[in-house]
């Protein structure tokens, strides 16, 4: 009997202190996993570039092509330049802020979401104005024509998810038209090939996607392109370039060549829409005539100035506030000012030198 | 189960331990809530969001209820046939080791378009997960009806194969069945997540978890979703364990214990 209950004794004594082995070693795979993180030096050898499939991103994919990243960064000692898709903003920003991106070619609104949590950043230049549009299934065309936004009423609408640039825009726009988009509209959010197929098998009656998405979507047959984004917010901010605050404190020249580049990729495309829908239909296994013809039906203007974009920016800070408000003031976060967002100085550096 | 008073909050020690190094960790290690918020953060979130966490835990126990119900429902008859019949297992075997390893998140596109945006679509894919545990463990169970058994049944007066299942292989297969049910509800329960990332319905926790927190980066309310998730099976597990092993299965008792 006594021996029993030593021997249960004993086995407990064994059975915690497997647990406290268990616990430390978790601990300490821990600390070492993030420890990791911190001490891993940030060579400056491979810069790490994030883009969407979108037309509006155009100049990201062309310098890329045309190997202009590591032609114009090769005497920054920066060997390679990873390309890293996504598709949509929100999962970008997410990256960035893991650390896993030193810049990014996004919508105005995901960085401002991702700031409002802490994400050390700062957009410095802008990319592409307006572009997006609403697209109705086939047979709710001519009710859109005859009554407007107010067709949508009851509907169902595919767009991006909250603290995107469409989500943004679409919830403001039929604000404006009287509708609620929460009671009056069920929005569904997506990523543009769900999107797409969604209103192909009428799981969805319209979308709210940027190029080339619509162009295509009607292309197929499966919709009519019934407003575009400049009708609904007249030159809103669209995408833009964002920088890691780690590459704007610690390697601004970096910074400067990298916008010298994008300007360098984005008159280039302006002046070759042709070639550069070709780029872009090659890139993403699109169809080229498609491309060409959203090229040319779109709204979009692709543009460098970031200050182009501030306007609408602030507006989105606000926007995204709203959203979130309950949760940003319980944790004594304010709105986001300009200086918050933006950091023109790069972009005004490089255009006073380049006009001397 | 009534356990000895020494055992009696035994799981408190490796519990809190976890908690205290996990806050610890989070504030003097990490220091960086979006890498790891803190424990004490996520409780707060989860009552920050207490509106919206009641809507969304039931949306995906219908989500849950609906998969794993029609799961059970298919699983069973086909699990009496395979596991009866020879003839029934050879001609169906092949069929159901080819679509087993399909993984549940392949199924969404294919969910997506069958049933639309709705919430049978998300059902869908937690059939598929829980579908395949219950299958084979069932007709384990009808399968290893011991020989012995069945003569037994023959020889009191028990004739015919609908007999024999009823009284005699189901009775021997239940625990099987329950066991296979137990793993399905756990892989089914992992598939709401997955089953609600595409907008299939405007609440879920799946769905709040993906199209809202993470989008907007807010990873304590991620965490809490997290922890949420995990607490709601384990109370589905104890409620069927309750239910099911305690109550259906007293007669087991003795066997082995």
């Amino acid at each position: 009997m006594y021996k029993m209950e030593r021997r249960g004794r004993e086995k407990r004594g064994v059975a915690s202190l497997a647990v406290v082995v268990a616990v430390v070693a978790v601990a300490v795979s821990v600390s070492a996993l993030f420890a990791g993180c911190v001490e891993e030096a940030e060579e400056t050898t491979t810069l790490r570039i994030g883009y969407q499939p979108s037309t509006h991103q155009t100049a990201a994919m062309l310098a890329a092509e045309k190997g202009w990243w590591e032609e114009d960064l090769a005497r920054f000692g920066v060997g390679k330049v990873e390309m890293k898709e996504f598709p949509s903003g929100p999962p970008e920003m997410h990256a960035m802020l893991a650390g896993d991106l030193d810049f990014a070619y996004v919508g105005v609104a995901p960085p401002i979401a991702a700031i409002y949590e802490g994400l050390d950043a700062k957009i410095v230049a802008g990319v592409q104005t307006q572009g997006s549009a609403i697209v109705v299934r086939p047979e709710l065309a001519a009710e859109y024509e005859a009554k407007g936004p107010q067709a949508l009423k009851g509907k169902a609408i595919a767009t991006f998810p909250p603290g995107s640039i469409q989500h943004t825009i679409l919830s403001k726009w039929l604000l404006e038209n009287g509708l609620d988009p929460e009671e009056d509209t069920e929005i569904k959010e997506m990523k543009p090939g769900d999107a797409a197929t969604a209103i192909g098998v009428g799981t969805v009656d319209a979308v709210f996607l940027p190029s080339p998405t619509p162009t295509i979507i009607a292309a197929e047959g499966n919709g009519v392109v019934v407003e575009w984004s400049g009708s609904m917010w007249p030159d809103h901010a669209c995408c833009c370039l964002v920088a890691s605050g780690e590459m704007i404190r610690e390697h601004p020249e970096v910074v400067k060549q990298i916008i010298r580049t994008h300007i360098r990729a984005t008159e280039y495309e302006i002046e070759h829409p042709e070639e550069a829908a070709e780029i872009y239909a090659k890139r993403q296994g699109a169809d080229p005539t498609t491309i060409k013809q959203s090229l040319e039906a779109t709204d979009m203007h692709w543009i460098h100035d970031p200050h182009l974009e501030v306007k609408s920016g602030l507006e989105y800070a606000s926007v995204i506030y709203d959203l979130n408000r309950e949760r940003y003031e319980g944790k004594g976060i304010e709105v986001l000012g300009e200086e918050e967002i933006f950091d023109a100085s790069f972009y005004d550096a490089v255009t006073a030198t380049e006009e001397k | 189960m009534r356990l000895p008073r020494e055992e009696k909050g035994l799981w408190l020690v490796p519990l809190v331990a976890v908690i205290l190094l996990w806050e610890f960790s989070a504030v003097f290690v990490v220091k960086d809530p979006l890498k790891l918020p803190r424990f004490s953060a996520v409780v707060f979130s989860i009552y920050a969001l207490r509106d919206v966490l009641i809507a969304d835990t039931l949306v995906s126990l219908l989500h849950f209820g609906i998969g794993v119900g029609l799961a059970f429902a298919v699983a069973l008859p086909l699990a009496i046939g395979m596991g009866w019949s020879r003839r029934v297992f050879k001609a169906v075997d092949p069929i159901v080791e080819l679509l087993r390893p399909i993984p549940p998140l392949a199924w969404i596109p294919l969910a997506m378009i069958w049933f639309h945006l709705t919430h049978y679509a998300a059902g869908f894919i937690i059939f598929i997960g829980a579908f395949f545990p219950i299958l084979i463990d069932s007709y384990t169970g009808f399968r290893d009806v011991p020989k012995v058994l069945v003569e037994t049944g023959k020889v009191l007066g028990c004739i015919g194969d609908r007999k024999q299942i009823r009284f005699v292989a189901l009775p021997y297969a239940l625990p099987s069945v329950a066991t296979g049910t137990r793993v399905g509800m756990g892989v089914g329960w992992m598939c709401v997540v997955a089953a609600e990332m595409f907008a299939v319905s405007d609440y879920g926790l799946g769905y709040r978890l993906f199209q809202k927190f993470y989008f907007l980066h807010q990873m304590d309310y991620v965490v809490a979703y997290m922890l949420v998730l995990g607490l709601v099976a384990l109370c589905l597990d104890r409620l069927f364990r309750h239910f099911v092993e305690e109550r259906l299965f007293r007669w087991k008792k003795g066997i082995v214990k």
